[in-house]
């Protein structure tokens, strides 16, 4: 496993998030992930995380406890947004984002972490179900406008 | 509870004891008029956040062993009388100049405030503002929530009215001296000068006196948001410049606040060749210079990213790998489509207009450039400065003082203990029926305020 450094998200990870999904989507939107960080900054910065390898952030992990939505009132730590460099995968890098931030989850008051994956997107599947994720008694409902 | 929210389960909340709690509320009423909007605001921009306290915050479960420095290894200090002399003696003057700061910064973001172009940079500062004033509070929470009486003959609310007096050039450091130009400058002292605040609360999370340790992780949260209102808007600030050559915001105005601010934010750390005593004392984990050299990389840092938003912006054709070597070429000196090193921001030299420290009136120039004849180096800052600012009193006086140092007419030491005289350098309350903010506060209620969730 490659030597990964993993801290809390600043303000001045925003380029490098950029560039993670640029790579990952072939878009540049510089405006959508200010907007997201920013909101989990203010929040817990502490909660959300990147992997830094030589100094580069490779990857990063954007998430937060919240309670009461969806009539789940405990408190819940969702994982909402999250990329690794195609270049930085198989290095570990995931897995020690999610431990990292479900350590902040728990310290927050947290006994359960959730999130949703498209069920096209196989790989995110597998990786989440590899850190210990398994299907939740909740239905993911959509009705197109 | 309401939906997305939820309650800060780390911190311990305290309350000041009421007269020192009114005497915040009544500054603020003087000091941030722009306060009561904060609710309104807060439901429109922040809609899911935990609600504004204004109250003192403890982290939990910190070290209890002291962390740096000759006692590492032993208790942490819980009261003042537990802490040595030097120590004590020490930690007041950081707490006093950090609640310099807090207010001072509020009194600076206030008279531009109704200037703001955007209403969501404006809210984001008006924020900034509110925790500021938070931050404030917690450090007369350290002042009157303790007998610091074996250190200070001064009374606690001697020492709050002192605090609660300073205006915008009798604070502490000279940072918070300096009125703005524009609300502008609210964006650029978010980026540097709350930098140079995350680098001290970072510092102080290793304090030897535990109550001031654990005050800082909850301030360094939203400390973290101030940073990101300074840079976010300054990003969109240059993308607007790349796309329309007329914006309001162009580079050379940004670079020019860029001058304004980072030599203020170098000397906020003290000199150069000291802290060595801070960390010896178990106050602090890094020296002046240690801290500032981290300081120095981080606004790099911030302003490749910033240089970056325009260059994908007016090289919008450019892939990312292209786009990142055009950057790296710019900054290299070449000129890469239209693009030159100066059109884009840069870093200010370490020892440029300084009045403070190890380089004060060391006369380099903006890219590190030595100069010998006074004149043509006041000309040359000058013309790195905003314009509004060349005519301040404060630009004045460091004229008057860098012709005084370069012709030997002042003492180096004196120049730099030199302040401004400035209008307005603090006093009592304004209100006609008072004299002093911390009213009737009799004998014994100095010590413990309300603990809310013990």
């Amino acid at each position: 496993m490659a030597d990964v450094r993993i801290r809390p998200v600043t303000e001045l990870d925003i380029e490098a998030i950029c560039r993670i999904d640029e790579r990952i989507t072939g878009k540049y939107r510089p405006d959508a992930w200010e907007d997201r960080v920013i909101y989990y900054i203010r929040r817990d910065p502490d909660s959300s995380q990147v992997a830094e390898i030589g100094g580069r952030v490779v990857g990063f992990m954007l998430g937060e406890v919240r309670g009461g939505e969806f009539g789940l009132e405990e408190p819940t730590g969702w994982v909402e947004f999250f990329g690794v460099l195609p270049d930085a995968r198989d290095k570990g890098v995931g897995r020690s984002l999610i431990e990292a931030l479900l350590a902040r989850f728990k310290s927050q008051g947290a006994h359960v972490a959730r999130t949703m994956v498209r069920s096209e997107d196989k790989d995110i599947d597998a990786f989440i179900r590899r850190n210990g994720f398994a299907p939740a008694p909740v239905t993911a409902l959509e009705k197109r406008l | 509870m309401l939906a997305g929210t939820l309650k800060a389960m780390t911190d311990e909340i305290r309350m000041l004891p009421k007269a020192y709690h009114d005497a915040v509320e009544h500054w603020q009423r003087h000091n941030f008029p722009e306060y009561p909007q904060l609710t309104e605001r807060w439901q429109q921009y922040f809609p899911k956040d935990a609600e504004f306290c204004l109250c003192a915050r403890l982290e939990k479960d910190m070290p209890t062993e002291i962390q740096v420095g000759d006692r590492k290894g032993q208790p942490k200090a819980l009261a003042p009388k537990e802490l040595d002399k030097e120590a004590a003696e020490q930690l007041l003057m950081i707490v006093r100049a950090q609640a310099s700061t807090e207010f001072g910064s509020i009194q600076q973001h206030h008279g531009t405030f109704e200037r703001a172009n955007d209403p969501q940079d404006q809210t984001w500062v008006l924020r900034v503002m509110a925790e500021e004033l938070r931050h404030g509070y917690q450090m007369i929470h350290l002042l009157t929530s303790a007998d610091w009486s074996k250190w200070t003959d001064t009374k606690p609310q001697d020492m709050v009215e002192e605090i609660l007096s300073m205006q915008t050039g009798s604070h502490v450091l000279a940072a918070f001296n300096l009125e703005y130009d524009s609300f502008g400058d609210s964006i650029a002292f978010a980026a540097f000068i709350d930098r140079v605040g995350k680098y001290q609360l970072t510092m102080q999370k290793v304090n030897t006196y535990a109550p001031m340790a654990a005050s800082m992780p909850p301030m360094l949260r939203e400390e973290a948001f101030h940073l990101a209102a300074g840079v976010i808007p300054m990003r969109r600030w240059m993308e607007a410049a790349a796309r329309d050559r007329n914006a309001t915001m162009d580079v050379p105005t940004i670079q020019k606040m860029c001058a304004k601010w980072y030599g203020r934010g170098l000397e906020m750390f003290g000199d150069e060749r000291g802290g060595a005593t801070n960390v010896k004392l178990g106050l602090k984990d890094l020296t002046n210079r240690e801290a500032q050299d981290l300081y120095i990389a981080e606004c790099g840092k911030m302003l490749d990213d910033i240089n970056t938003r325009f260059v994908r912006a007016r090289l919008a054709h450019l892939s990312r790998d292209d786009a990142d070597k055009a950057y790296a070429r710019i900054k290299d000196g070449k000129t890469v489509e239209g693009i030159r090193r100066d059109d884009l921001l840069r870093l200010p030299d370490r020892r440029f207009f300084r009045r403070r420290g190890e380089p004060a009136f060391q006369m380099i120039g903006h890219d590190g450039e030595q100069f010998t004849d006074v004149e043509e180096y006041i000309a040359h800052v000058l013309a790195h400065l905003p314009e509004a600012y060349r005519a301040s009193i404060d630009v004045k006086h460091w004229i008057e003082m860098q012709r005084k140092v370069s012709r030997g007419e002042i003492e180096l030491k004196k120049a730099i203990n030199s302040m401004p005289r400035l209008a307005r350098v603090g006093g009592a309350c304004p209100c006609s029926k008072s004299v002093r903010w911390v009213m009737d506060v009799p004998e014994g209620t100095s010590g413990g305020g309300e603990r809310l969730n013990p």
